[in-house]
């Protein structure tokens, strides 16, 4: 733990490093190719060179003598034998070559022109302008440059060259060699560089030809040591070791005067292996492999890509201080805890700083040593680790606990498991919303996963079969302290997205809240008793009295758990979305929720009032008493919501798709209607009497035609279904109050399938001119082409059932398909508007200062604490503050 | 109220404005009766945005302080009082008198009950209750946007005094807690909000939008397309609606349609090559003409007018429908290349449009889709068309076109009918941003490595998006400082970002001594 002050980069700088620069920084000159000696002790002036740092344990660095750990590594340098191109730079080697004159060096333009290209560079490179615009600036005058064939300077005449990919170049047929294309580098003058848009300062052109190469320390290339005592090093020291034995060799054999052949043969070797050492994918040149076949990592490789050491190190770090488990239910928790396992909550810590005023309570924590209970056998939280003042860490074991607890003073630190009420936070991947990582308080259970409320599903959109979430224990005071204010779930629980709720009611919760509202049913005290007994209220509502007994009524209930002075009115869910005439539209007092003082009177509650997304409640709710009061809803409403269920009871299953036979009768003959209409449409279309649709093929007409039977007749099976299922069957009562599933599917099931698609069209693929090879060929019936007239109940025939896998596969394909596509375009879209912020004058800015919005968003209101989009709900607000009156 | 109202031009009304009041020399003769004094002016023929007092002129005056309306010789000369810019009144909100029409007569009297004289000079649309609100709201300290005062004049005047107050206290403290933090990362949270119901859209590419008959990407991939401003949608197309006096007839719909959809000597005809006899014969059939409103003499002109058809012979078969063309030079190669030019010769339309179908819309107004997009020429070529309410779905047109103002907007438009019909509620504001962001350059800028993520100032942030070396090493090359300012390059060195609580210092500076 270091306190204080910290240093904060500035700035960075980056420039070529030049031969000199290499020799500077370098500690030892690596000269022979091998590694380790027979003994395992690193070869003096080999790769391994203990100058270059350590990495084993009980060596010292040779340079700074530290130990591993200490020591930084340190970096060294191989001299070619022979210059090289790097292969990165080859563009701009290339552009040199061009713009420049061959004999004198200087760019091929007049004075004059230079002149009047320099003052724009000078500030292109200045201004740190667009990194666009100065590459165009470039390319158009080095083009300009390179398109003279004589030398304004000294008249000399320019022969074109040509790159021969991937790294030769060749002159008029002949090839230049590297060293040649350095002496022409040099020649260039520094006053010109600027138009290329380099600073001599930084970088001179020269130096893109290598002379010398640097040779990273060993921390960025360790041997790793097999369990069977086997080294096995790094790609890099592979390649390293390949150029250091061409070089000699070719040094040797320039020295002994071999034939010009075998040293290019040499040189070109050299070539290659340095290439590849940068970027072993270049195009042209076949990757290096290991022995065992496997494309070596080089330099290129290990930055670039997810895998990369930017993406995957730089900008995401592994962290410790976290755990992942299965997720599971439990209602009982409020909204903004987690269920922590105790083994989980043994093993992460948090870190608290002795001082004079906590020295005791932190000695009594101490004592207790790592797996502390309390008497009636309780978890209670331990500490695992003490930190000294320098540093040192001693772990506590149950052994130790006691010395250890005297020694601690103030300045240490002791890390103490895991209590009740720690804030962390829990998050679900994929995250796509701030929602997806929330800061929860700390409950600990027994067992091994991490549980949480149902209504906090949808923020992560979680589920249980398997899902699996990660916790985060905070380290810093600021940290939990930026958690509790603005992370946590309750905090949370508006989405910015669209101003509406996000947490809220799910499934039997609205099932729950519709049994207990719609119709206003009566309830004897004991099961009222029974009920409120699962929310913390004290009290029970006015009784209503029939023959000396005491009846509660479900609205007065649910009236319990709203704050007090509530105020709200809106349409229930009810009707929502039924076509034509509803049959609950008549009744007013089911369909329109009135909420006065707290009080529900009329309405039913259901989908529209609790449920994430729509839930008006919750919102209004939030807006008016704030974050804790709402969470507090959601907690005693989700609990009711089991009391209630506990106490009616509620269940679903196959026979609540039984219809009468009649029923049954006639939807069969409607879907033996519809496939007469088909064959009808068909008989017209092979007569060629089918009148086409402006701007549309006779082919395509008549799948339209087909397209809109079918839609139509299974929406009159969904009618004849539905007419015999009412809402005192459960699964109607799940799609009316929107709880889960909609009356389609109800109609899927109890009455019949429909027909099935694929791209929008009927199944249309599969054999030539059929879609499975039970039917003829060039068969475009009903049956042939997809319509299922069976329904899920009764069960699909075969054919039936395998076109049926055909209209679902698409569905597959298609999520498969998108989650890639969306993510690509979310990462994007990230990245271009990570640096967006408000500024204190409530303008919208870029972190470098340009000016996106004078206003955010034209009001400057936060769509997070807007009403669903709008600044201020006026008419909620009159009615809040003044009432009927309106 | 009564009102005299006639076309003028603008130049007329600034003119007026400068010397009122000042005699008008009019070229028609003012209705004798009923007398109205009251004359409102349309410059564009749809909405009236001029009101004049007049009165009529008698005796003699002086020639040099006369306007002319224009050069024709005057009829009539009145003396205009005052001129004052109002609230732009739609033609079709006036009633007229009977049987009379601004188009056929110069000049007619209409009606409408008052007439709202706020000068355009003043606050947008305010009235007066609004401005009252809006001054009420800042005697208690409070600043509210103009849209929010609109919508409260209409919902709060009435009430009672005590009620009143408590509104405008709670709204107040209403709207100034919903504004925005100061460094709240709107950025990262717009580009949450249109990703995350990425996952929830369709995929698939084709949907029947509005007209059954044509087809248009929607969903996920027409989003991707907006982001990426594409230089070309995969699906372009127009929205056309004709100017107010021609858009019930549907004989303009049907003229306009036949010069709109781009039609090829293919779409109408059949070609047969001779090789034997070195010729092509043009056969026109003749349900495909009818469909595409295509005559014979029509063929004709357009292949004589084509360049490609230049040299060649093209003769017309006697009693017959056939057209024959030869060739200028009798070569097998010539012959080849005639017929290839011959298929996608341009017999009439706009370049670019395909198909163009028209539909009835509420109020029997006669829209038209097209199938391809070409603003340009649309909007010069054809007179019928009402080029305030055109509307195209191809981005890079309307920037080309109606600039970056424009783009802004359409991009603006487009994706929120994109989420929308996808049945996503995604605010406003975000889609603001995203729009403003790509087109901040003043050009269009797309979400991406070739736009705005390209042209960031840090290296780091460059180089851990995408092509990571290359940015290095240019890096390298030209000596490019990162200034650590943003958010990528201050997590790759790790320290904090500079949005939100980490744009924050608080530093703690002890106890000063003397409170020791």
């Amino acid at each position: 733990m270091t306190s204080g002050i910290s240093k904060k980069i500035k700035e960075i700088r980056f420039s070529l490093l030049s031969p000199e620069e290499i020799r500077r920084m370098s500690q030892v000159k690596i000269i022979t190719a091998d590694t380790y000696d027979d003994d395992g002790y690193p070869i003096e002036k080999g790769l391994m060179d203990l100058h270059l740092g350590v990495i084993e344990p009980g060596l010292r660095c040779a340079t700074c003598g530290g130990k591993v750990d200490e020591c930084p590594g340190h970096f060294g340098h191989i001299e070619l034998a022979m210059p090289v191109v790097h292969i990165e730079f080859i563009k701009e080697i290339k552009r040199f070559l061009d713009a420049t004159c061959k004999v004198c060096g200087r760019i091929k333009l007049t004075d004059e022109e230079i002149k009047a290209y320099k003052p724009r560079m000078y500030e292109l490179m200045h201004s740190k302008a667009d990194v666009e615009l100065l590459e165009i600036n470039i390319k158009k005058i080095t083009d300009e440059a390179a398109s003279r064939t004589i030398c304004p300077h000294c008249d000399a005449q320019q022969t074109k060259i040509i790159l021969d990919k991937p790294t030769t170049f060749r002159e008029e047929g002949i090839k230049v060699t590297p060293k040649e294309i350095r002496e022409r580098l040099e020649r260039i003058p520094d006053e010109d560089l600027l138009l290329f848009g380099m600073d001599e300062k930084v970088a001179r052109p020269e130096w893109m030809v290598l002379t010398v190469l640097p040779v990273p320390p060993i921390n960025v290339r360790p041997t790793i040591t097999l369990a069977t005592g086997e080294r096995s090093e790094d790609d890099l020291t592979h390649k390293l070791v390949d150029i250091i034995r061409i070089s000699q060799r070719l040094r040797e054999s320039r020295d002994n005067g071999s034939p010009q052949l075998i040293i290019e043969d040499l040189w070109d070797l050299l070539q290659f292996h340095v290439t590849t050492y940068y970027d072993n994918q270049t195009a042209g040149i076949p990757p290096a492999r290991h022995r065992s076949g496997r494309a070596l990592k080089t330099l290129v490789q290990r930055l670039k890509g997810k895998e990369g050491r930017f993406r995957s190190n730089l900008s995401g770090k592994r962290v410790n201080f976290s755990s992942r488990t299965v997720i599971s239910p439990e209602p009982f928790l409020s909204v903004n805890d987690v269920g922590v396992p105790e083994v989980v909550a043994r093993e992460l810590t948090v870190p608290v700083s002795v001082t004079s005023f906590n020295i005791d309570k932190v000695r009594e924590l101490v004592k207790r040593g790592p797996s502390p209970r309390d008497e009636s056998g309780r978890y209670i939280p331990g500490v695992n680790y003490i930190v000294r003042p320098d540093s040192r860490r001693i772990k506590i074991t149950d052994e130790n606990a006691e010395i250890n607890s005297e020694r601690i003073d103030v300045g240490w630190t002791i890390e103490r498991q895991l209590m009740e009420g720690d804030i962390v936070l829990f998050n679900r991947q994929p995250s796509l919303h701030r929602m997806s990582m929330m800061g929860h308080t700390v409950r600990i259970l027994s067992d091994r996963t991490f549980r949480f409320n149902l209504a906090v599903c949808t923020p992560y959109n979680a589920d249980f079969d398997g899902d699996e979430m990660n916790l985060h224990v905070l380290q810093n005071e600021e940290a939990r302290a930026e958690a509790r204010i603005i992370m946590k779930v309750e905090e949370q629980m508006l989405s910015p997205r669209f101003g509406g709720p996000i947490i809220g009611g799910i499934h039997d919760h609205i099932t729950a809240m519709f049994l207990l509202t719609h119709r206003n049913p009566r309830f004897t005290e004991e099961d009222t008793i029974n009920m409120i007994s699962y929310v913390d209220v004290d009290h029970l509502p006015d009784p209503e009295i029939i023959d000396g007994k005491k009846y509660y009524r479900g609205r007065d209930i649910f009236s319990l758990i709203l704050p007090e002075g509530f105020n709200a009115r809106f349409s229930s869910k009810l009707c929502a979305g039924s076509e034509g005439k509803c049959p609950y539209e008549d009744r007013v007092e089911d369909k329109e929720v009135y909420i006065r003082s707290g009080k529900l009177l009329t309405g039913t509650i259901d989908e529209a009032a609790i449920s994430p997304f729509s839930g008006v409640i919750i919102e209004k709710i939030f807006k008016k008493y704030g974050p804790s009061v709402a969470s507090t809803f959601v907690d005693r409403m989700t609990r009711l919501a089991i009391g209630v269920l506990n106490v009616i009871g509620f269940t679903t299953g196959i026979h609540d798709y039984d219809i009468p036979e009649d029923a049954v009768s006639s939807i069969r003959s409607v879907s033996k209607e519809a496939v007469a209409k088909i064959n009808k449409l068909i008989e017209n279309y092979q007569a060629g009497l089918l009148e086409p649709l402006p701007g549309r093929s006779v082919d395509e007409t008549l799948e339209i035609e087909i397209l809109g039977v079918t839609g139509e007749v299974r929406d009159q099976s969904g009618k004849i279904a539905s007419a015999h299922l009412g809402l005192n069957n459960p699964s109607v009562i799940m799609a009316r109050s929107g709880a889960r599933a909609k009356m389609l599917n109800i109609s899927e099931v109890a009455g019949m399938v429909g027909q099935q698609s694929v791209r929008g069209g009927r199944i249309n693929r599969g054999y030539t001119g059929r879609t499975l090879s039970h039917f003829e060929k060039g068969d475009i019936g009903a049956e042939a082409r997809g319509f299922v007239q069976s329904s899920y109940k009764n069960g699909l025939n075969p054919l039936e059932y395998f076109l049926h896998s055909i209209g679902g596969r698409e569905g597959l394909v298609d999520t498969a398909v998108r989650t890639s596509r969306s993510g690509y375009m979310q990462r994007r879209l990230i990245n271009a508007f990570e640096n967006l912020k408000i500024d204190e004058k409530r303008r919208v800015v870029d972190t470098s200062g340009s000016i996106i919005q004078f206003s955010y968003g034209e009001d400057g209101i936060d769509p997070a604490k807007s009403d669903k989009g709008r600044a201020v709900d006026v008419d909620y607000t009159i009615f809040d503050e003044v009432g009927e009156s309106s | 109220m009564r009102y005299i109202i006639w076309k003028d031009l603008k130049k007329n009304m600034t003119q007026l404005k400068k010397r009122a009041p000042c005699p008008y020399a009019l070229d028609f003769s003012l209705p004798e009766s009923p007398r109205v004094t009251d004359v409102l002016i349309t410059t564009n023929g749809k909405e009236a945005a001029y009101h004049l007092k007049i009165e009529e002129i008698s005796g003699e005056i002086d020639e040099s302080t006369l306007v002319k309306k224009t050069s024709k010789k005057p009829k009539q000369i009145v003396m205009v009082r005052s001129v004052s810019d109002i609230m732009p009144v739609e033609l079709t909100k006036l009633k007229f008198k009977k049987g009379a029409s601004l188009s056929k007569d110069k000049v007619c009297i209409v009606e409408r009950e008052k007439l709202d004289s706020v000068s355009k000079a003043d606050l947008f649309v305010l009235d007066d209750r609004a401005k009252k609100i809006i001054a009420d709201f800042e005697k208690k300290g409070f600043t509210i946007p103009h849209s929010l005062a609109i919508e409260l004049s209409q919902k709060i005047g009435r009430f009672k005094k005590k009620d009143y107050e408590r509104l405008i206290e709670r709204i107040g403290t209403d709207f100034s807690r919903n504004e925005v933090d100061p460094h709240e990362a709107v950025g990262i949270i717009a580009a949450q909000s249109i990703g995350e119901p990425g996952t929830q859209m369709t995929m698939r590419t084709f949907h029947f939008a509005g007209v059954r008959e044509m087809n248009v990407t929607l969903g996920l991939p027409r989003l991707i397309e907006i982001v990426d401003a594409r230089k070309i949608p995969s699906t372009p197309s127009m929205t056309i609606y004709l100017k107010k006096e021609y858009e019930k007839s549907s004989e303009a719909v049907e003229k306009v349609m036949r010069e709109l959809e781009n039609t090829t000597l293919i779409d109408v005809c059949d070609l047969e090559t001779s090789v034997a006899d070195l010729t092509i014969t043009i056969t026109p059939v003749e349900n495909r003409m009818k469909e595409r409103f295509v005559t014979r003499d029509e063929l004709i002109t357009a292949l004589r007018q084509s360049r490609q058809m230049k040299g060649t012979i093209i003769e017309s078969v006697e009693g017959s429908e056939k057209i024959i063309i030869r060739p200028q030079n009798e070569s097998f190669k010539d012959l080849y290349k005639l017929q290839e030019a011959l298929k996608v010769t341009t017999i009439k339309g706009v370049s670019g449009i395909k198909r163009a179908m028209a539909r009835k819309e509420s109020g029997d107004v006669w829209v038209i889709y097209t199938q391809g997009s070409n603003l340009k020429e649309v909007m010069d070529k054809i007179e019928e068309i009402d080029s305030s309410r055109i509307y195209t779905n191809d981005l890079n047109e309307i920037y080309n076109t109606l600039g970056i103002e424009a783009v802004r907007n359409a991009i603006l438009l487009e994706s929120k009918r994109t989420l929308e019909e996808q049945g996503l509620e995604v605010d406003l504001r975000h889609l603001m941003l995203v729009a403003d962001m790509m087109t901040q350059s003043g050009g269009v800028r797309a979400v991406g490595r070739q736009g705005i993520s390209g042209n960031k100032k840090s290296v780091l942030a460059r180089a851990a998006f995408e092509i990571t070396a290359k940015h290095l090493l240019n890096a390298g090359l030209t000596g490019e400082i990162d200034p650590l300012a943003g958010v990528a390059e201050n997590i790759i060195v790790g320290q904090p970002v500079t949005l939100g609580t980490g744009a924050v210092n608080l530093i703690y500076k002890g106890f000063t001594s003397d409170e020791e």
